[in-house]
């Protein structure tokens, strides 16, 4: 490594955030907005913040051969990512890995993440279901997973700040008929629901109101096809926000652009108007105070003796295909990290804090799915709309938790996309191209037979994601392996991960509920689960074959608690041992339920900030000036940005929030 | 869609012999009649990626190869020719030149990696692949905003029976 002499990268802030992804961008745009001077450190580049940026992100997708979720987004040998095609499954069962991740448990850890300016975020579905009261507690309701220290009624207000920012389209009179949500009277979301597709218009025909026993012993489930609630422009609802209806977030760089989408049918990887919210929606509307630097790897936390944080260490680097970089560091009264659920760990590890409870990096969870597929009799619109416009929610609850893990079943509008690479590898197998050069190649079909039969075949694909909740386990977790760097120096994460039986009986019980669904159907089921290059997600459970792929839900590895000793973080994210020092994201999540975690995250990012903001607020109360003479009672803190507006001076009392009590306050540091 | 009959087009680049004659080898392989080959774009930049992937004496060989067999592709002969028959219809459908098998990639003595990619960004949007079932190709020429919801064609009429959420009349059992 380098090194700069000090002053040259050395500044001075009042909160530096680790991260310009979902989490990090909403804690920016909350503080900034208070008048603090935010410094945002991104590891990755800024390419898509600008609109031809964004058009060479989508030829890139367009160009490449397996359009994987990163494929739109340039890799960085600077700030590696894991990838889903470094997962190689061996043929006989097992699985190799070759990229930025390593892995050394019995099933492999299937889900990327993407290090650049918008995060993961910038390719996430945008499906912004809520997490039900029930998903808050599944410890001490159905004996599995962690509990969490706050309540569904802790965070409801702040799901419906998430909602506002995020430009939620959904139907709120459903979701609470449909699963029982809790909205405050009158509640609606910014924008009418994503309307439904045709197929889910052919499922809920064949379906609504069948009642089905998914294993035994559990009880009946009615089943209903319930439209899903997306982060993706729909048609505004004038009586949004008491009557004054609501403005969509259209494209950045890009004005009155992608205010609806349009139906590209490609939200993963990108979607080409940026009807779907990313992150760079927010950061187009940071105050000036925040300050963005990309290309800068954060490499560790810096801190006082007393385990308060000082700042941090980053590398920052130009060209991301060199491995030349600077050492710098930055100061702030707060450090947030905002990396991702695997980063944040990796970076409390590598600069060995938070460690008493002995958890940091421990409890990863994602949810797991399982995929099925078939054909319906006649077409269904394969590769229309969003990838996902409804979904049944009836497994997501109820006693049977206890027994089997619940899931969450999303109707695919594109085909078998996911589940075999269609429609490319349809074209590649009915040429008769194999997916090893080396082997024989089948008899190929070609012109109007060819066309036919692919247009048949593809057109009535029809498939089922089962997404099931992981519940937190301390022995699925996040290390270091210091023999193992990336082009920085920096020691790469090793992950260790595996599947509890309570989440394998979940995957029978749920192909269970598919066997029935095709049956309603008819459907011909094609769903086919064993080894090979493509599926290194196989095992064995209870004598039959089974294949499960990651979700893109990276989550836990810094739970937060009710206690010092059991976890990372208190119920505002905040590290115990050190209290300036935040980690925020999925990473803090004890449970994740059924529910895609974005709109979780950034529910518990705007609350934080708001924790954030009182701390900060404490920290810069007004000193008392000594001399006896002077009339003065209060002068602003010397670097105070709240200019001449009056001074709070009440101690910081954290609102709302079980827990709350608990807080260490930021102006009287406990020491541990 | 083909509605047209296939017949010689008349923009310029067809008038190149070499065009129309590979433009008449596509129509057989792909099953799509010259004018929605000609309407992709894409004929000079398959062409030159044809040829310039196998050369002009495989290419000759291969072209002799289709005239033995009638101009039917089905009845090629020789895997050489066949899978490089292969090739040409995996770019039509999906804008990707793919792996030849790895016997002919040795035979053919080829000078460059066995490697797929797609041949340029708008292949992969023109790809033939999206029109066999009526789509669009994922992430480009978006129908507009609720198109999702229309019975594609072909389809009975089941979407408009629940338009709306809510009990519907349900399955039985």
């Amino acid at each position: 490594m380098s090194t700069a002499p000090r002053p040259a990268g050395h500044c001075r802030y009042d909160v530096i955030v680790v991260g310009a992804g979902l989490a990090g961008t909403l804690v920016a745009k909350e503080l900034g907005d208070e008048g603090w001077r935010v410094l945002v450190l991104e590891a990755g580049t800024d390419t898509l913040s600008t609109w031809p940026g964004h058009l060479d992100a989508l030829d890139t997708y367009y160009t490449a051969t397996a359009k994987v979720p990163n494929s739109p987004y340039r890799p960085n040998p600077d700030a590696p990512s894991p990838d889903l095609l470094d997962l190689e499954g061996l043929p006989d069962g097992g699985y190799r890995t070759h990229g930025y991740l390593l892995q050394n448990g019995p099933l492999p850890y299937g889900t990327d993440y993407l290090r650049s300016n918008g995060g993961t975020t910038l390719h996430w579905l945008g499906l912004t279901p809520r997490m039900l009261p029930e998903d808050f507690a599944v410890r001490s309701t159905f004996g599995y997973g962690k509990d969490w220290p706050i309540s569904y009624a802790d965070l409801e207000a702040h799901y419906r700040a998430a909602e506002r920012e995020l430009g939620v389209a959904g139907d709120t009179a459903e979701q609470a008929e449909a699963l029982g949500l809790p909205f405050p009277a009158g509640y609606v979301y910014p924008m009418r629901e994503i309307p439904r597709s045709h197929l889910d218009h052919v499922v809920a025909a064949a379906v609504d109101g069948v009642r089905v026993k998914d294993s035994a012993g559990a009880p009946d489930t009615t089943l209903r096809v319930v439209t899903t609630p997306h982060a993706r422009n729909s048609t505004p609802n004038p009586h949004y926000d008491e009557g004054r209806g609501y403005r969509p977030v259209g494209a950045v760089g890009l004005p009155d652009y992608g205010e609806r989408c349009v139906g590209n049918a490609s939200c993963v990887p990108i979607c080409p108007v940026q009807a779907k919210y990313t992150p760079l929606k927010t950061q187009a509307r940071w105050d000036h105070r925040v300050t963005l630097v990309t290309h800068a790897v954060v490499s560790r936390v810096l801190t006082h003796d007393d385990g308060r944080a000082l700042g941090v260490e980053y590398l920052a680097y130009d060209d991301p295909a060199a491995a030349a970089h600077t050492v710098r560091t930055a100061e702030a009264d707060i450090v947030v990290l905002a990396a991702h659920a695997v980063e944040n760990a990796k970076l409390l590890l590598l600069s060995g804090l938070a460690g008493r409870s002995g958890q940091v990096g421990r409890n990863l969870m994602d949810h797991p799915v399982l995929l099925t597929w078939g054909l319906l009799p006649g077409p269904t619109g394969p590769f229309r709309g969003p990838a996902s416009t409804s979904g049944l929610e009836g497994f997501r609850t109820g006693p049977a938790r206890r027994n089997r893990a619940p899931f969450r079943v999303e109707i695919s509008n594109w085909g078998w996309n996911w589940p075999t690479g269609a429609p490319s590898s349809d074209v590649a197998r009915l040429l008769g191209i194999t997916g090893d050069s080396g082997q024989p190649r089948g008899k190929p079909l070609f012109g109007r037979e060819l066309r036919t039969a692919l247009g048949d075949g593809i057109g009535r694909q029809f498939s089922l994601q089962f997404a099931l909740e992981q519940g937190a386990e301390s022995r699925n977790r996040v290390t270091l392996d210091p023999s193992r760097r990336d082009r920085l120096g920096i020691p790469q994460p090793l992950l260790t991960y595996d599947l509890s039986d309570h989440v394998k009986r979940g995957m029978v019980a749920a192909k269970a509920v598919s066997d029935r669904i095709f049956g309603l159907l008819g459907a011909e089921d094609r769903t086919a689960y064993g080894p090979g290059p493509f599926s290194p997600g196989y095992f064995r459970f209870e004598g039959g074959d089974w294949v499960f792929h990651g979700a893109g839900h990276g989550a836990g590895t810094h739970v937060m608690g009710d206690s010092r000793d059991t976890s990372v973080v208190d119920p505002w994210q905040r590290c115990w041992d050190h209290p300036n020092l935040y980690a925020v994201g999925c990473g803090s999540m004890p449970s994740v339920g059924t529910s895609n975690p974005s709109l979780t995250l950034a529910a518990l990012a705007l609350r934080s900030s708001e924790q954030i903001h009182r701390d900060l607020t404490a920290l810069h109360r007004p000193v008392r000036v000594r001399p006896a003479h002077a009339p003065v009672t209060a002068v602003p803190g010397p670097t105070g940005p709240l200019g001449s507006s009056p001074p709070d001076t009440s101690p910081p009392t954290p609102a709302g929030g079980s827990g709350a009590g608990a807080v260490p306050s930021p102006a009287t540091p406990r020491t541990s | 869609m083909a509605t047209h009959a296939p017949g010689p087009a008349r923009e310029p680049a067809s008038s190149h012999p070499e065009f129309q004659g590979f433009v008449d080898l596509s129509v057989r392989l792909t099953g799509f009649d010259a004018y929605d080959l000609h309407a992709t774009g894409m004929v000079r930049l398959y062409h030159d990626t044809v040829l310039d992937q196998l050369g002009r004496e495989a290419v000759g060989r291969f072209l002799a190869a289709v005239e033995a067999a009638g101009g039917d592709p089905d009845r090629l002969a020789d895997e050489e020719a066949r899978d490089i028959a292969r090739a040409i219809t995996h770019l039509w459908y999906l804008g990707v030149w793919p792996q030849l098998s790895r016997a002919v990639h040795t035979a053919l003595g080829r000078e460059r990696a066995n490697a797929a990619f797609t041949a340029s960004p708008e292949a992969y949007t023109e790809g033939l692949v999206w029109r066999t079932f009526h789509g669009h190709p994922a992430g480009a020429k978006p129908p507009g905003f609720g198109t999702w919801a229309a019975p594609p064609p072909g389809a009975g009429a089941p979407a408009l029976s629940s338009p709306l959420s809510g009990t519907a009349d349900g399955g039985s059992s």
